[in-house]
């Protein structure tokens, strides 16, 4: 059920500190899943159940962060894109705790601060390692 | 010692801003706005503060540093109230 | 009188802040936050104690005491967020470039 395994705290820190939604968290697993496979905004809509626009913001959104999306061409196309290994290890673990997990993650997100809050907070750091 | 810690929260407030609106170019998010230019005013009302006691005896800027900080704090009170949820 | 109306503003609207940060900090358990509320409050709350005072013009010492109080907790705060304690690189070594 709802244990907190060793790698819940890590996992917790990276969706607090990078994920906005639940439709969010889902784009990127399915793109972590599905690599190197390219999606264009209206695949990824209809994935999600989300406006192409809506899509096209959260791909836009990932990717801005830093975090390993990448878009490419025009009209854009996103696939996955690795940064690092230890971020890779990092999605897929967060991967398996979402499956576990889902209610207790999408509760998580649903009751995070306003993301202008953590921006914030975020604004703060020298480097961008973790945007 | 002295006139020197308005220096420092000067010094201080313009870190702030500076992070913050670099923040608000990357993020596009309203409240680093507002609270960068609280923290920008701040700075300038500190420095207004060193000036008038240590630099410029015969001039008070008691009103500006006022002005600029009750300014300042109350940018920041609006970007809190309608970018902060 | 404008100067007391502006030191009623930047009173209030400082506690006001700070009360605003307090819940920030409930709510994400940020330090930084706590620091810039207690900063702020006290700040304001400072600012009240002229009312004390013959020559407000000059700054009380408590003003200063406090403004120094503030900015190192600040400062603290930052700092702490960019080299605390607690391991920092569950991301790995990004280079820093995005798009």
């Amino acid at each position: 059920m709802n244990e907190e395994t060793p790698y819940s705290k890590e996992v917790d820190e990276f969706i607090s500190e990078q994920i906005d939604t639940v439709p969010h968290l889902e784009a990127l697993l399915l793109l972590w899943n599905s690599r190197p496979k390219q999606w264009t905004v209206e695949e990824m809509a209809s994935a999600l159940y989300v406006s192409s626009s809506t899509a096209r913001n959260i791909l836009q959104g990932l990717a801005r962060r830093g975090l390993p999306v990448a878009g490419l061409g025009t009209p854009e196309n996103y696939r996955y894109e690795s940064i690092s290994r230890k971020q890779d290890s990092l999605i897929e673990t967060v991967d398996a705790a979402y499956r576990r997990n889902l209610v207790r993650i999408s509760r998580m997100i649903h009751s995070k601060a306003a993301p202008g809050i953590r921006d914030f907070a975020q604004a703060f750091r020298f480097t961008k390692d973790r945007e | 010692m002295g006139p020197a810690v308005y220096i420092l929260s000067a010094l201080t407030f313009t870190a702030c801003a500076v992070l913050l609106l670099r923040g608000y170019l990357r993020m596009k998010q309203r409240l680093l706005l507002w609270s960068s230019l609280c923290f920008f005013g701040l700075a300038i009302s500190n420095l207004l503060l060193f000036l008038d006691l240590a630099m410029l005896p015969d001039v008070n800027l008691y009103i500006w540093r006022l002005a600029t900080a009750a300014v300042a704090v109350v940018l920041l009170l609006y970007g809190l109230i309608w970018e902060g949820e | 009188m404008i100067q007391g109306f502006l030191l009623g503003i930047i009173v209030a609207s400082s506690v006001m802040a700070g009360i605003f940060f307090l819940k920030f900090w409930k709510r994400t358990r940020d330090f930084l936050f706590l620091a810039f509320a207690i900063a702020f409050i006290i700040e304001g709350l400072s600012r009240a104690s002229v009312l004390l005072l013959a020559k407000p013009n000059e700054g009380s010492p408590w003003i200063y005491v406090v403004r120094l109080l503030a900015s190192l907790l600040i400062l603290f705060a930052i700092l702490k967020k960019n080299y605390g304690s607690k391991d920092q690189s569950s991301f790995g070594p990004v280079s820093g470039q995005t798009k």
